[in-house]
């Protein structure tokens, strides 16, 4: 209660006084009489940061490893294929060769209409009133001279019907314009009515050779 | 400190030390190690692509041998069907025995020059020959011909073609003038 009844002042003064005796205590000597002494939390956090790198190490070096093996799997399905891939690649490059050579061929063949079959299909398709007199066929398309029985009035009319029949001919679709040259005239020497058409052959499409084989890298 | 003061201290703390000396080597093989993973992770990536590659065109590469012998078949065919521009004597007979087979009468021919040249780079194997023909018949006749021509011994594309007959007699023979090209090899 003493105590209680002192003035803080005098007690702050009691603190700055030397103690009644010296301390010869060494620390450094002491032991540690903490409940939990401090080596083991120092330990632990030592074994802990080893145990981690060591995992963590152990993890990477696996890792390593793994990749490391599929790399010799790979290594070995590479050197157990590579002489007859590079075997295969050499047959390749020749059935390449051959195969531009017969595309080559092909596209020589296809690039022309077939006359045979043309003059055939005309002549087959041919009405009774009308008679070819010319055909010409150059680069750019077809003239057809003919000669059409008949008064001015039904001649004209075969010539048309002609020519719409020769539209639809699902075998001239290599033609994509039917067309009258001019005005049809009588012939005085024949009497009969002359009329010219031009079928214009539709451009070349040069069609993209599909390859044969799936190409070898 | 002095080397007996450390030596005390580690013998003091002997598991601090070891551990600390274990993480340190862990941390050092680790830093040395860094790049090992993705560099071999890369090569990994490489020889893979490769054997991809590879195995790709072992399976691509299935009755090849076969393809390719038929194509070599295929290429010995068409080659038994070129001409050869400078055996004139040779393609004119071809055009004579078609006159003799058909009963056409030819009334011109001529082996001209090529007027297109092949594209600049274009490696073409072959090269077409062109040739000029007129030739005079029956329509069966001409057909005829025309039909062996376009399916005959040589490969044939015909250019132009000019087909007429007399206007004032039905009866006269036909006139056939053509521009075609024979496929040769020079």
């Amino acid at each position: 209660m003493l105590s209680l009844l002192k003035k803080k002042g005098e007690t702050a003064e009691v603190a700055a006084l030397p103690a009644w005796h010296p301390n010869f205590r060494n620390y450094e000597k002491l032991p540690d009489i903490k409940v939990v002494r401090t080596a083991f939390f120092v330990n632990g956090a030592a074994i802990f940061l080893a145990t981690t790198l060591g995992i963590y190490f152990g993890f990477k070096e696996w890792q390593l490893h793994v990749v490391n093996g599929q790399i010799a799997h790979v290594a070995g399905l590479i050197g157990r294929d590579k002489r007859v891939s590079d075997q295969a690649i050499a047959v390749f490059k020749k059935f390449q060769a051959d195969e531009t050579r017969v595309n080559e061929v092909d596209a020589f063949i296809r690039s022309k209409t077939l006359i045979s079959v043309l003059v055939l299909r005309l002549a087959e398709t041919l009405p009774a009133n009308v008679a070819i007199d010319a055909f010409e066929l150059r680069e750019t398309g077809l003239t057809l001279r003919l000669a059409v029985r008949g008064d001015a009035a039904a001649a004209s009319g075969y010539a048309t019907a002609y020519l719409e029949q020769l539209k639809l001919d699902k075998q001239l679709e290599q033609f994509d314009e039917f067309n009258f040259t001019s005005t049809p005239m009588r012939n005085p020497a024949t009497g009969r009515m002359a009329v010219e058409f031009f079928l214009r052959l539709k451009p070349a499409v040069a069609a993209a050779a599909k390859p044969v084989r799936k190409p070898l890298l | 400190m002095t080397n007996q003061d450390l030596v005390a201290l580690i013998k003091k703390h002997p598991i601090s030390f070891g551990c600390g000396a274990l993480s340190l080597a862990f941390a050092v093989a680790l830093y040395l190690r860094v790049d090992e993973i993705p560099g071999a992770e890369a090569e990994l990536g490489l020889k893979s692509a490769d054997g991809d590659r590879i195995a790709l065109n072992i399976q691509y590469s299935t009755q090849l041998r076969e393809h390719t012998d038929a194509m070599a078949a295929a290429i010995k065919d068409v080659e038994s069907h070129l001409v050869r521009p400078t055996q004139l004597g040779t393609n004119t007979q071809y055009f004579y025995k078609l006159e003799g087979e058909t009963g056409v009468k030819i009334i011109d021919l001529r082996q001209t020059a090529a007027t297109a040249a092949p594209a600049k780079g274009a490696k073409n194997a072959y090269v077409a020959v062109p040739f000029s023909v007129s030739v005079q018949g029956s329509l069966p006749q001409i057909l005829d011909f025309l039909r062996q021509l376009e399916n005959g011994a040589h490969y044939c594309r015909v250019l132009t073609a000019s087909f007429s007959g007399a206007a004032s007699n039905r009866n006269a023979p036909l006139t056939l003038g053509l521009s075609l090209e024979l496929l040769g090899k020079s």
